[in-house]
C-alpha cells in the first residue's frame, strides 16, 4: 500500500517523535504514518534507538560531558546522582555507592574566551597510557565544565587515582592547559575491589 | 471467505453486541459520538488521500461492512493486523506511554469494527480517516482525565481479546553503552541529552549553551553513527528510506 506514498525522511520522523513539529506537521505526520507502515517501521526503529540509550545511560554505563542543567533534570527524575565539586585544579577522595546510578564530577575552570576544549585522562591503574578526549561540551559564560562517569565501570575499579587535564585548544592548534584535577578512588567498602 | 466455514470461526477481535459476545455493561458511559468519514473525516488536522480507497484496509473494510455482523472473521482479523500496530504508534506517541497505546488501539479498532459491522461506517473504504478521527478523539478524551480512560477501558474490558500488537524489541544497552562510547564527545552528550527523556533541540540547544539548529546538526550525525553501530548494516539510512 506504500508504493505511492513518498517516506519521510528520519529527521522528520525524530522531530515528530520529540514533539518539535507544529500542529499542521504533527497532523500531517500522524495522517502519513496511520497508512506507511515503511515510515512506522523507520519511526519504531529510532524509538528502540533512543530507549536503548535511555537504558544505558539509566544503568551508569554511559560516561559523556553534559552540564549543570541537564544533571538537575536527571536528578529531577529520580536517579540516584553522587557528586563531586571540584574547585580550579583541585582534588577529591571519591567512591560509588552500590545503588548509585551516576557518578558526577563539576569541575571549576576558567572557560572565558575558550573555543574548543579537550582533556587528557591518565591513571594509576595505566601509567603511561593518556586517553585524550577531544572537543568538549561546555555550556558558555559558566566557568564549570561538568562530566558524568561510567558509574557501572567504576564501581568494579580497585583504590587508584585519576588525573585529568583540561586544554583549550585555539583555532590555530594552539593548546593551553586550563587546570589539572587529581580523582583518588577507593572502592565502597565491601564491593568489589574494595 | 464469508461462506459457512468462515462464518463459523470465533471473530477475530470481538465487538459488543455481537452473537457470543457480551453487551456493553448497562451503566457504562454512552459512546462518544465519532465521526464517521462522510460526516466528518477528523475533528482537525490533516485528512487521508482518496486513493487510499483500494487499499488493503479499504478491501478488508468493505468486505466486512459486506458481510452479516460478525461473519467476516478473516477480513476482521485482517484490518486488525493491519490498523493495531499504527493506532499503537499513534498512541505511543501522543499519549508517551505504551500501556496507554496499547488501550487505544484496542479501544479505537473495537470501535472502527462495531461502525463496519453495524452499518454505521457508510464509506467504508475511507475507513483510514474514520480511524484517524477516533485516534484524535479518544487521545483528546483520555487526556480530559484518568477517569475517562478508566470508564473506556471498563467498556471494552470484557470485549476484546489480547490483542498481539508489534512493538519494536529493546536493544541490548550494553551494546548500545559501546557504541555511545565510540562517538565523538558532542554527539554522544546531545544523543544522551536528547533521549534520556525524550526532549527537544530546544530544551537540549538551552542545557549546552547550543542554537536548537546546531543540536540537531549534532543530532542527526550522532544517530547515523549510532544505527550503523547498533543495528549494523541493516540499520544504515534506513529510517526514512523504508
Amino acid at each position: 500500500m506504500s508504493g505511492t506514498l513518498k517516506h519521510l525522511p528520519a529527521d522528520e520522523l525524530l522531530a515528530y517523535w520529540l514533539g518539535e513539529t507544529d500542529a499542521a506537521a504533527t497532523d500531517l505526520v500522524d495522517a502519513h504514518l496511520l497508512q506507511c507502515d515503511a515510515c512506522g517501521r523507520a519511526l519504531d526503529e529510532l524509538v528502540a534507538l533512543g530507549a536503548g540509550v535511555r537504558d544505558a545511560f539509566r544503568a551508569g554505563t554511559v560516561a559523556a560531558f553534559t552540564s549543570g542543567a541537564f544533571v538537575r533534570r536527571a536528578t529531577s527524575q529520580g536517579l540516584r546522582i553522587r557528586e563531586y565539586r571540584l574547585p580550579h585544579n583541585g582534588s577529591a577522595n571519591c567512591s560509588v555507592a552500590p545503588d548509585d546510578d551516576l557518578l558526577v564530577s563539576r569541575l571549576e575552570v576558567p572557560l572565558a574566551g575558550v573555543q574548543r576544549l579537550d582533556a587528557v585522562a591518565e591513571n594509576s591503574l595505566e601509567p603511561g597510557v593518556r586517553h585524550e578526549l577531544h572537543d568538549l561540551p561546555f555550556v558558555p559564560g559558566t566557568d564549570e565544565v561538568t562530566s558524568i562517569v561510567n558509574a557501572a565501570a567504576v564501581k568494579a575499579w580497585p583504590e587508584h587515582e585519576l588525573w585529568l587535564t583540561l586544554v583549550a585548544v585555539a583555532p590555530g592548534g594552539e593548546r593551553r592547559e586550563l587546570g589539572r584535577y587529581t580523582f583518588r578512588h577507593r572502592p565502597w567498602p565491601g564491593q568489589a575491589g574494595a | 471467505m464469508d461462506g459457512p466455514e468462515a462464518s463459523r470461526a470465533a471473530p477475530a477481535v470481538p465487538v459488543p453486541g455481537t452473537a457470543g459476545e457480551a453487551p456493553p455493561p448497562a451503566a457504562a458511559p454512552a459512546a462518544r459520538a465519532v465521526p464517521t468519514p462522510s460526516e466528518s473525516p477528523a475533528p482537525q488536522g490533516a485528512a487521508l488521500p482518496p486513493e487510499m480507497a483500494d487499499s488493503p484496509e479499504a478491501r478488508a473494510a468493505r468486505r466486512i461492512a459486506a458481510a452479516a455482523p460478525g461473519r467476516a472473521p478473516e477480513a476482521e482479523a485482517e484490518l486488525y493486523r493491519l490498523l493495531a500496530p499504527r493506532v499503537r504508534r499513534y498512541g505511543q506517541r501522543h499519549l508517551r506511554d505504551g500501556h496507554a497505546a496499547a488501550d487505544l488501539a484496542q479501544q479505537v479498532l473495537v470501535l472502527t469494527l462495531e461502525q463496519l459491522r453495524s452499518g454505521r461506517l457508510r464509506e467504508p473504504e475511507r475507513v483510514l480517516s474514520f480511524v484517524l478521527g477516533a485516534c484524535r478523539l479518544t487521545v483528546t478524551d483520555l487526556r480530559r482525565g484518568e477517569r475517562r480512560r478508566e470508564d473506556l477501558l471498563q467498556r471494552h474490558a470484557d470485549a476484546v481479546s489480547v490483542a498481539d500488537i508489534h512493538v519494536a524489541p529493546r536493544l541490548d544497552h550494553g551494546r548500545v553503552a559501546d557504541c555511545l562510547a565510540r562517538l565523538p564527545e558532542r554527539e554522544r552528550a546531545v544523543i544522551v541529552m536528547t533521549f534520556y527523556d525524550d526532549q527537544p533541540s530546544e530544551t537540549v540547544g538551552r542545557e549546552l549553551g547550543l542554537t536548537a539548529g546546531h543540536v540537531r546538526v549534532i543530532r542527526h550525525r550522532g544517530i547515523e553513527k549510532l544505527r550503523r553501530c547498533v543495528l549494523g548494516d541493516a540499520g544504515a539510512g534506513a529510517a526514512g528510506e523504508p
